[in-house]
């Protein structure tokens, strides 16, 4: 019995082990089937998808399609040097790209660039080897025609297009494998002047970043190429070669010739080096970070004695006509403001932008900024505050006095502020701009905003129907701010725009703005010509001035005989100033900055609902006249001889500038779980088929073996 | 014939394992509650794992057909859209349809939804707020899923033709000027520009298994 029992339970016993056994044998090779498949299901996969060198494809890196199926190359690099050379209020500055393609094929670089809002780029070189070939200015389909052309032949060709007004991309055909090209781009610009201060910026922000650098040696560019430069060449300092790695190297250079030697000159945001040179000439360069890859190059200066110039006029005759560029700076006595207070109570109307895109510290600086501008209202000044973010919310129907128990209810009424919903910018501004004039006092709109919008040009239009003797001021808030939207709002409103990038600067920024728009300076300013010659001016209208602020005006004239004078209303006292241009045959580089000035009203006209096909031919042939980049214009440059296999190999890719560190936001997500799904879910089909065919196949075994028995 | 005795080998060493000599007279009877006992487990892990493909399947159908037949729903949204204006697909629905997408050579047709929630992106391409409308001057960026929608992007290819008809029933041509890979963060493809022009975009590489790739698949095109 013992030894039955035993040798039942022994039976039992071993069929239960027998069964683990095949249970975890089949469970087993259920889950080794399912893990190769796995593998290598995903290792095709990662394969497939991984065909641009997975290793580049870090941040920031493009990969880009070639002609050949299916592949990926790395894109060219991108080094950039800049030279500025400043004459009074103008700058020229010269921004040589140089291309390397790190690759193995014939590609196309193309490099999207920002540059200051009023660059006027009249300059384009194609640098290859020792030739140099000059760009020349045609309409921009006939551009692109001559450039793919270029592109086909397999001839070296470069291509400066305007994608908008501060924005331009620059395409370059043919890089050979492992070659580098150089660019050079020219453009000439004035330069803003405010309290006494001039200053120059330089965009950097969206300097591209791309793979890290391979490790350079001895760099030909800097070493060869200096001659190329000669003009500028005191700022490229020997010895300061690029040596960030993971960033496209940019070098900044910068002469500044000014009439009086400067009291002081300092960089806002980067260490620059400073090494004077001379009296009244001042040399200084910069070598850009990665780390200070997010902020633009802005550099400060003001003449000695704070004697800024009083009156000025530069002049340039060019093809039978005479351009010149005018400022004026009225008499900054404090006296001058004081009286002019006496005049007027102001009507401010405060509108914030509540949208979800200000979401974080723009809110906060935004509050800010509010608040400190409810803290200069005097109590005879009216007062109102809009907040929008998908509808329009007054505080009150209408402007009411600023006593205290009203400033003390917007402070509160502020502090509940939540940034949260769309933009819809129409209805604030309409509300504010209600046409109406309340008679006795200043009116004033400060908007507050990041500008994020998309219908500019339905902004623009309703800010320039319903302005009346409103005047708007924009100021743009966060890291980021739409700044060629809130610079043209402001201008249709007739204002300024002010921008606050950091919560530290709201009080500062905000007091000289209000400081500045308590009183305009000089309203009513007017020009008269010598003997009513026909001038053409920019802007046409002067606009009112505030403390600090200079009248620029740029005119085309024929050989002005005599003298001009510029008059206005200073608080309620007339004013003016006469002024002598003396004609000078040096190429200062007026007129490009006359006509772009000109095209700047233009495009304006066109924002308005002026109709393109009168605009198109009017900024064209400004553009060919001034050999100027236009939205309608470009630059293309095109060597003589080819160099890369005409034909098949070409390459077509983008170079996207860099994200803005500062930016908010990515592209959307575009992927599913779908292909997950559909691998996981093949993955258990596969493994509940293993499982069930060793599951079938051991008691299979079993029962031939009690079968034999049998 | 030489696989056989190899077979009956093995079967045989189990079976000299599993049942001891003496009592081989029981073993008939035991088999086939033995066999029931051993077969249910892996029955039951035979179903556990067609249950999770099914799940898995079922949730990628279930994907594809929303992807599918909500566009046979937007179609009649559409045609009223461009009659009445703004129409909702269905009563509940956050979003409508502001344009048609068509791409003849590949026949392709396509209704573009407003906005870029992971909502609306399920049922068809989304028009990115803020950029130009489609069909308008300026840049109108259009993303969808590179599993459904935009499946088709990984082929198109240079000079090749989009059609977009937009709510007023105008249809604006354009071409496919370039193809890129980008950073997710270069929201710089959202920005404006002076010119007619399209940017579609789609997640990036098209064979990426896990969801959530850092990388976008660009097609430019300009005004025919």
């Amino acid at each position: 019995m013992a030894d039955g029992k035993g040798g039942y339970r022994g039976g039992v016993d071993g069929a239960l082990a027998d069964f683990i056994e095949l249970l975890g044998k089949a469970i087993l090779s259920g889950i080794g089937a399912s893990v190769v498949l796995a593998l290598l299901t995903l290792g095709l996969a990662t394969a497939a998808g991984a065909q641009g060198k997975p290793n580049d494809a870090k941040t920031g890196t493009l990969l880009l399609r070639t002609g050949a199926a299916g592949g990926f190359v790395a894109a060219p690099k991108v080094e950039t040097d800049v030279a500025i050379h400043v004459t009074g209020i103008v700058a020229r500055t010269r921004v040589a790209q140089t291309f390397h393609n790190p690759g193995t094929d014939w590609v196309e670089g193309v490099y999207v660039f920002p540059l200051p809002d009023n660059a006027a780029v009249d300059r384009l070189w194609l640098r290859i080897g020792e030739r140099l070939i000059e760009g020349q200015v045609k309409e921009k389909e006939e551009a692109r025609r001559v450039y793919a052309q270029a592109k086909r032949e397999g001839r070296k060709a470069a291509l400066v297009e305007q994608q908008r007004p501060n924005l331009f991309t620059n395409a370059v055909a043919n890089i050979g494998p492992g070659e580098q090209v150089r660019v050079l781009i020219e453009y000439q610009q004035t330069l803003a002047y405010d309290n006494g201060e001039y200053r120059l910026r330089f965009p950097l922000a969206v300097t591209p970043r791309y793979e890290p650098a391979q490790e350079k040696g001895s760099d030909p560019f800097f070493n060869d190429e200096k001659r190329d430069l000669t003009p500028f060449l005191p700022i490229l300092h020997p010895g300061y070669a690029p040596a960030g790695s993971g960033v496209n190297p940019v070098v900044i250079g910068v002469v500044i010739d000014s009439a009086v030697p400067l009291a002081r000159v300092s960089s806002s945001y980067h260490e620059a080096v400073v090494e004077k040179e001379s009296g009244t000439r001042t040399v200084l360069y910069l070598q850009k970070e990665q780390e200070e890859a997010d902020r633009d190059f802005e550099l400060v200066w003001a003449p000695l004695g704070g004697a800024g110039p009083q009156a000025a006029v530069f002049t340039e005759s060019r093809g039978g006509t005479d351009y010149s560029l005018l400022m004026v700076m009225p008499p900054q006595a404090a006296a001058a403001g004081q009286a002019a207070r006496a005049t007027l109570p102001r009507e401010t109307v405060f509108v914030i932008d509540t949208s979800g895109s200000m979401q974080g510290t723009s809110i906060q600086q935004a509050k800010e900024a509010l608040l400190t501008g409810l803290s200069t209202l005097a109590p005879r000044d009216r007062f109102n505050v809009v907040e929008f973010n998908s509808a329009t919310r007054p505080m009150w129907p209408d402007a009411l006095p600023a006593t205290a128990e009203n400033v003390g209810y917007a402070r509160s009424w502020i502090a509940k502020l939540r940034a949260d919903g769309g933009t819809e910018m129409a209805g604030a501004l309409a509300f504010a701009l209600d046409g109406r004039d309340t008679p006795g006092f200043l009116r004033q709109v400060i908007f507050m905003t990041d500008g994020s919008v998309g219908n500019e040009d339905h902004l623009f239009r309703l800010i320039a129907q319903r302005l009346g003797a409103t005047r708007l001021f924009t100021i743009g808030i966060g890291s980021a701010p739409n700044s060629h939207f809130m610079t043209k709002a402001a201008q249709f409103g007739r204002g300024t725009f002010t921008y606050i990038g950091d919560l530290r600067e709201v009080q500062e920024k905000m007091a000289r703005l209000f400081a500045k728009i308590e009183a305009p300076v000089l309203r009513d300013v007017s020009i008269r010509w010598p003997d009513g010659s026909p001038v053409e001016t920019f802007p046409a209208r002067v606009p009112d001035l505030y403390q600090g602020e200079p009248i620029v005006v740029a005119a085309a004239h024929p050989a002005l005989k005599g003298t001009i004078v510029v008059s206005g209303t200073r608080g309620t006292e007339p004013w003016s100033v006469a002024l002598t241009p003396s004609p000078s045959g040096e190429h200062n580089g007026v007129g490009a900055l006359w006509a772009r000035a000109k095209i700047a009203s233009l495009m304006d006209e066109l924002r308005l609902g002026a109709d393109e096909a009168l605009i198109r031919p009017a900024v064209v042939k400004v553009s060919l006249e001034h050999h100027l980049v236009s939205r309608y214009t470009s630059l293309v440059a095109v060597d003589v001889t080819p160099t890369a296999p005409a034909g098949e190999k070409r390459t077509a890719l983008v170079k996207a500038s860099a994200p803005r560190a500062t930016a908010a936001g990515e592209l959307p997500q575009t992927d599913t779980e779908s292909t997950l799904q559909i691998l996981l879910g093949l993955l258990a089909l596969a493994a509940a088929a293993v499982v069930a065919l060793v599951g079938r196949y051991v008691p299979a075994e079993g029962t031939p073996g009690t079968g034999g028995a049998k | 014939m030489s696989a056989w005795p190899l077979d009956g080998n093995s079967s045989f060493a189990v079976r000299g394992r599993s049942y001891p000599t003496g009592d081989a007279g029981e073993a008939p009877e035991a088999a086939p509650a033995a066999r029931r006992a051993r077969r249910w487990p892996v029955a039951a892990v035979t179903a556990l794992l067609l249950a999770l493909a099914a799940w898995q399947l079922g949730g990628a159908a279930w994907i594809h057909a929303k992807a599918a037949l909500a566009q046979h729903l937007i179609a009649s949204a559409w045609e009223g859209t461009k009659k009445d204006g703004a129409k909702r697909p269905w009563p509940w629905a956050d979003t409508h349809p502001v344009a048609r997408l068509t791409v003849p050579s590949r026949g392709i047709s396509l209704y573009v939804l407003a906005g870029t929630s992971g909502r609306s992106l399920a049922f068809g391409p989304g028009h990115v707020d803020g950029t130009a409308a489609p069909g308008s001057a300026g840049n109108s960026v259009i993303v969808a899923h590179k599993d459904t929608h935009f499946a088709f992007l990984r082929d198109l290819h240079e000079d090749e033709e989009i059609s977009v008809e937009d709510v007023r029933g105008r249809v604006t041509r354009y071409r496919v000027r370039e193809v890129a890979v980008v950073d997710k963060s270069e929201t710089r493809l959202l920005d404006p520009a002076d010119s007619p022009q399209l940017t579609l975009i789609t997640c990036w590489p098209f064979d990426a298994v896990r969801p959530g790739t850092s990388q976008r698949y660009v097609v430019i095109a300009d005004r025919a």
